[in-house]
């Protein structure tokens, strides 16, 4: 039974690995509610990407229950599949076509297609109706991409590292346009961006995987104000701190930065309490990227 | 829908579909040039005789050109697909995906249909202004085999351009390589007629090789 409250994306003790071997993560729990923009954070080989893949069909997990619109993924129906908008990696879309000839082309399968969201955003390429999209640059391919995103309406957009090979401008006009979209429509959306920044202005909700595990699944403005960065002097030869609560402590000469979820007080108590001396003890100001560097490490 | 999704392999396949399709009628023009030279200098009669005692097609210059066409057209619009992993949009389109698969196979299909029917056009139709029906049916059915080599050329190409992994493209390769040398086996005229409606039956089942690739794409096999 599917009603209002279901998850628009709901994944339950996910395991995967590379083949026989490594694992990615295992018993992976998450849920994406109605109307709720949430960004996919973490380094390289996290299994961003693989989850994705993993929720468009096209890796099966060595074990868990995916589901989209309540319909396990594996057994999704084209006319739930009309309701999910994909962005592969790379802005990805058939290069063959031209900017018209691809609009003629998805038109015909969705039945909400907006053909003036993808002219209106094609107006602003200055590109001809005639182009090969191939013959593009990766900038603008991407605003075709997003176009037809845009066009298809789709309730579920999900959005794989929609920042790769774009410079600043075009990451700007994409998150901005999807952000107006997305809020405006009450769209769901699900994404992955190695550029972190760029999600800050976008996302509700963030995942940050580490590898094998999800660190944290939080609203991003939460994240803010419960994680901290604290950074202090000390002298050269003193030990960095060793306590669960501060997390990835990092060294530079004499000057230490380290993350926690607890207070500033409680920093300082640990450090006393560990025979650490320091001196010039503050609370940064942090933004997303440094709450994702806090959290795993720039190792 | 299905007009969309075969205007998309249009798109992809119009080119190669064309400079086959003329290739195809050049190479046909030539053959109907080389009999009627040889009509002019020695006359009709040699040629049948020819034909009769020397089991001499004079079409024999058209025997590798539609497995050529085959598996340039099945490159032509299966590696775009899989350049980028560009299926998985296509497999992402609200459409059955086994009905997508099929409307893709289907466009190859006819696209080399229309290919292949133009040469045994121009062969028939030549021939039947010199020969008796006897001869023509006799130089047809020679051809009629390699038209079919071609279907199976495509169909094997489609699974090996369509295969995640390098090796099933191998074994599909080498699968493939041994079932095309069986086509052209015998050299004598209808050597195959006897079982012209088994190899039918056989290219229906190849088909079945793209879906297997695209079942494995699918887990993940890439």
């Amino acid at each position: 039974m599917i009603n209002d409250s279901t998850p628009v994306i709901s994944v339950k003790h996910l395991t995967q690995r590379y083949g026989t071997g490594r694992v990615i993560y295992s018993d992976l729990n998450f849920e994406v509610p109605k109307g709720r923009i949430l960004g996919l954070l973490g380094k390289n080989g996290t299994g961003k990407t693989t989850t994705i893949n993993i929720l468009m069909g096209y890796l099966r997990p060595v074990e868990g229950d995916c589901r989209i619109f309540g319909e396990k993924i594996t057994e999704i129906r084209p006319e739930t599949r009309a309701r999910i908008a994909l962005l592969i990696e790379g802005h990805v879309q058939y290069s063959f076509m031209t900017i018209s000839q691809i609009e003629k082309f998805y038109s015909r399968f969705y039945r909400k297609w907006n053909r003036e969201a993808y002219y209106e955003l094609m107006k602003k390429l200055h590109v001809s109706p005639n182009q090969k999209i191939s013959s593009m640059s990766c900038g603008q391919r991407s605003q075709v991409a997003l176009g037809l995103i845009l066009a298809q309406n789709a309730d579920l957009l999900v959005l794989d590292d929609f920042s790769l090979g774009l410079d600043p401008g075009y990451r700007r006009l994409f998150v901005d346009y999807l952000h107006d979209y997305a809020k405006s429509e009450e769209k769901t959306v699900f994404m992955t961006s190695h550029i972190i920044q760029d999600l800050e202005r976008l996302i509700d909700d963030c995942i940050i995987l580490d590898y094998g595990k999800i660190l944290t699944h939080t609203p991003v403005n939460e994240l803010l104000d419960t994680f901290s960065k604290f950074t202090f002097s000390t002298t050269d030869d003193s030990p960095l701190p060793d306590d669960d609560k501060l997390v990835n402590p990092y060294r530079i000469k004499n000057l230490v930065e380290v993350y926690s979820f607890r207070d500033a007080d409680y920093v300082k108590h640990s450090l006393e309490k560990q025979g650490i001396k320091y001196s010039g003890f503050r609370k940064e100001e942090m933004n997303l990227e440094d709450a994702f560097i806090g959290l795993t490490g720039k190792y | 829908m299905v007009k969309a999704l075969f205007f998309k392999e249009w798109i992809k396949t119009r080119g190669v579909f064309l400079i086959s399709l003329i290739a195809i009628a050049a190479v046909s023009a030539y053959a109907v040039l080389m009999m009627s030279r040889l009509i002019q200098l020695k006359g009709v009669e040699h040629l049948w005789l020819i034909m009769m005692l020397k089991d001499n097609s004079f079409v024999d210059t058209l025997k590798y050109l539609p497995a050529i066409a085959g598996i340039a057209l099945a490159i032509a619009q299966m590696a775009p697909e899989m350049a980028q992993k560009r299926l998985k949009l296509t497999l992402h389109l609200p459409y059955p995906q086994n009905a997508l698969v099929a409307i893709m196979l289907c466009t190859g299909m006819v696209e080399l249909l229309v290919i292949y029917a133009l040469q045994l056009a121009i062969i028939g139709i030549y021939d039947s202004t010199i020969l008796p029906v006897e001869l023509v049916t006799r130089v047809l059915l020679t051809m009629v085999p390699w038209s079919l080599a071609g279907f199976t050329a495509y169909l094997f190409t489609c699974s090996i351009c369509l295969e995640g992994t390098w090796k099933r493209r191998i074994i599909l390769s080498l699968i493939g390589l041994a079932v095309m040398f069986i086509y052209y086996l015998q050299p004598a005229l209808e050597a195959y007629n006897g079982m012209l409606a088994l190899i039918i039956i056989f290219i229906c089942l190849t088909a079945i090789l793209s879906f297997g690739s695209i079942i494995r794409f699918k887990e993940g096999r890439q």
